[in-house]
């Protein structure tokens, strides 16, 4: 495997992100509503100069729960697959190319390019947070920064999985907004009604509840944000009592393993099917 | 060496039959001395030095220290005893207590009545000023703050035990355990700043208390008060209590408490209540404060009941008031002759322009109701699930929740209290490290342009071509 292809190929991913429109479609809208969700928690405080810059990251974690995992799905659910469409897919497999290096070299460009629009939007509501001179932990909201960027990278790993799996580019779409509602609401909501059913321990509905990659990113932030899970109530307190300073290190590790795990099997997949 | 001191002491004693009772700042001789030495009346004054404690003023007498002199304990037992009435101490650095919990060692421990004692610093003492049996004292303008242990090993920075009409302000309290305030009536508590201990303010049995233009940050409990009557809360800022309990204001057994025009903000729990008020004919009344941005706003045991909040602000707590275990509560008043308070989640209109919604504010969101029935599905919180469940609550009134409380007069606009101290001012980040992360992003997508030959086209020179031409 050569590290210069999967160079050139990155490059080609950038170039393609920057034509496709729903990328720059969901680069606008995540910054717009960064935007507006931390000015309007901003203007809040700012009247009653009560300051609080947890509830502003929290209203963030909201924002990056929903659009986040959209962005990843989608863009990575047509990564493979519209490129198959296109027959763009069967030249790219034509020339010297491991098909290792195709796949690794479309996964970096695409999450550099997720990881530029989200280092766009949320670089610029931090300096709009900061100018209200609500940035008072910097460095919370930097690692919020980079636990999105785990997020974004280990749904689209998750979208590749979907493109690699499916024959079309519309069903890739179609199964990767289902896997996108999953995700965001009907796991949790599943695992809602079954824990009032069944009176969940709080240590049990922590670890259904991690097997989400959503809730591991929401736990991860909230833990940094707040610095200790009391917000998460009892499942919340019995992960920090028993994990303590090994939990932010499990959750992130955990996400990568959703990342990594994926994108294995996609590699499977893709050398066994190839460009058909 | 102590034959030496007994002879010292006898001899100042003698002389001090003999001198004029005010003693002259330049004199150096040992404080020790210069105490047993004095009479009841006399005025002391303290230029500077260190001196050595445990020191003992068993005359009613004035000490005032100048240019900020030491009494050092040597990190044994109490630093300095208070056991005459009506002595003034002011203006010293009291430091280096012992550290035995079980003695209670202290920076000052008085035992009489009608002490003042002023704008001293307390360093590294166990406890820090011990009232026993000390009533109408005043502890004004003092900082205090213990040794940097654990918060269990600490010892309370202002203990007052048996001691009525007691007045503590103005002081300035970090680090200590908790400000204990047992077994005393009519106490003053006024424009103290009670920062990251466990217990900002702990009362028990302390009728007809007034605490006011208080500021409990980042306390484990901002204040909580137990067994006691008529106590009045008012003007005071109580933010970022968030210990396991973590209650802005806690309130056990209290009987017709007045709390008022307080802001109660970022804490886990603004205000907490359990069986208050205890007696059937009294009342506890919320009036004016601000319960911001908690993640509960007002928590009550269910069997609470008899208390009323009119014209309280309920602005963006996760939940604005629980009831813990569930159900729904009774006997509690949300409003009064048409008044209620105003809740930042009222999803009402004012067609009338009177100020006040014209339909009533119902507490009934289904996934507070899990939340308070099973606490642990407090994990879901923020996840838009939890959203989920509200909505469909709303659009399918099939499984609508029972309301919590109801409000007939939600106030349509927050009126906030101006009387309280304001938040600690917090360090604004630096900008630097955001503007790099958007010139790197905007950097990472121009790189295939910014490349001088495009290295694509180069080695792979048909798809370079297949672009152009498209």
């Amino acid at each position: 495997m050569e590290f210069s292809n999967v160079l050139i190929l990155m490059q080609k991913e950038l170039r393609d992100a920057r034509r496709n429109r729903w990328f720059i479609l969901y680069m606008v809208a995540f910054t717009t509503l960064a935007l507006a969700l931390a000015w309007l928690s901003l203007a809040g405080l700012g009247n009653y100069g009560l300051a609080g810059f947890g509830r502003t990251g929290a209203s963030l974690v909201n924002l990056v729960l929903l659009i986040v995992p959209l962005m990843g799905l989608t863009l990575g659910a047509l990564g493979l697959a519209s490129e198959r469409e296109s027959g763009t897919l069967l030249y790219l497999l034509a020339q010297p190319l491991d098909p290792k290096e195709l796949l690794l070299g479309k996964f970096f460009g695409l999450s550099a390019a997720l990881m530029a629009a989200l280092g766009v939007g949320f670089g610029l509501t931090g300096m709009m947070i900061g100018s209200f001179g609500g940035l008072t932990h910097l460095n919370a909201f930097l690692w919020l920064v980079l636990l999105t960027f785990l997020l974004a990278i280990s749904s689209l790993s998750l979208g590749f999985l979907i493109s690699a799996a499916v024959q079309r580019a519309a069903t890739a779409v179609g199964v990767a907004l289902f896997g996108w509602l999953l995700l965001v609401f009907l796991g949790d909501l599943g695992l809602m009604g079954t824990a009032v059913v069944l009176r969940f321990q709080a240590q049990e509905l922590l670890w259904f509840s991690l097997a989400n990659p959503l809730q591991l990113y929401k736990t991860a932030a909230i833990l940094n944000l707040q610095q200790n899970l009391d917000l998460l109530g009892p499942a919340g307190v019995f992960a920090l009592r028993t994990y303590g300073a090994r939990l932010l290190p499990l959750l992130i590790g955990l996400l990568a393993a959703w990342t990594v795990v994926p994108l294995l099997i996609t590699h499977q997949l893709f050398t066994r099917r190839g460009a058909l | 060496m102590n034959q030496l001191l007994t002879l010292a002491l006898l001899l100042s004693g003698l002389l001090g039959l003999i001198a004029p009772h005010s003693i002259q700042a330049a004199e150096k001789s040992d404080l020790a001395a210069r105490l047993a030495a004095a009479r009841d009346g006399d005025t002391i004054e303290v230029d500077g030095g260190i001196h050595h404690g445990p020191l003992e003023i068993n005359n009613s007498i004035t000490l005032i220290g100048v240019n900020w002199p030491v009494i050092d304990g040597g990190g044994q037992g109490t630093v300095l005893h208070i056991t005459a009435p009506d002595v003034h101490l002011e203006g010293f650095v009291i430091r280096n207590s012992g550290d035995s919990l079980d003695q209670e060692n202290s920076g000052i421990a008085v035992e009489a009545a009608g002490t003042t004692i002023v704008n001293n610093r307390l360093e590294e003492t166990l406890f820090g000023i011990y009232l026993r049996k000390a009533p109408n004292s005043v502890v004004a303008d003092n900082s205090i703050s213990s040794m940097d242990v654990d918060v269990p090993r600490r010892g309370d920075p202002i203990r007052v035990w048996y001691s009525n009409g007691v007045r503590i302000e103005n002081n300035t309290i970090e680090k200590g355990r908790d400000v204990v305030l047992w077994y005393s009536e009519q106490l003053q508590v006024s424009g103290n700043t009670v920062t990251h201990g466990r217990y900002g303010l702990h009362f028990m049995y302390c009728d007809d208390a007034i605490v006011e233009n208080n500021l409990l940050y980042r306390n484990s409990v901002g204040a909580f008060m137990m067994y006691s009557r008529r106590i009045t809360l008012q003007n005071n800022t109580i933010a970022g209590n968030r210990g396991p309990s973590g209650y802005g204001v806690g309130l056990k057994d209290m009987d017709d408490a007045l709390i008022e025009n307080n802001l109660f903000l970022d804490n886990r729990v603004g205000a907490y209540l359990d069986n208050s008020p205890r007696e059937v004919d009294s009342i506890g009344r919320f009036t004016g404060n601000v319960f911001g941005y908690n993640d509960i706003g007002v928590s009550l045991l269910p069997s609470v009941r008899h208390n009323e909040f009119v014209s309280n602000n309920f602005i963006e707590n996760e939940e604005q008031v629980a009831i813990e275990g569930g159900g729904t509560m009774s006997d509690n008043t949300w409003s009064v002759a048409g008044v209620g308070n105003y809740w930042s989640d009222y999803a009402g209109f004012d067609a009338n322009n009177d100020g006040f919604g014209d339909l009533p504010y119902r507490s009934e969101r289904l996934f507070e109701q899990l939340v308070d029935n099973q606490p642990a599905m407090r994990i879901f919180l923020y996840s838009p699930a939890a959203a989920a469940v509200d909505f469909a609550a709303r659009a399918f009134p099939l499984i609508r929740p029972q309301p919590k409380l109801v409000d007939e007069g939600p106030l349509m606009s927050p009126d906030i209290p101006a009387g309280a101290p304001p938040l600690p001012a917090e360090q604004n980040g630096r900008l630097w490290p955001l503007l790099l992360l958007v010139v790197m992003a905007v950097g990472l997508m121009s790189w295939p342009w910014l490349a001088p030959q495009s290295p694509i086209s180069r080695r792979f020179p048909k798809y370079g071509k297949a672009k152009a031409t498209l």
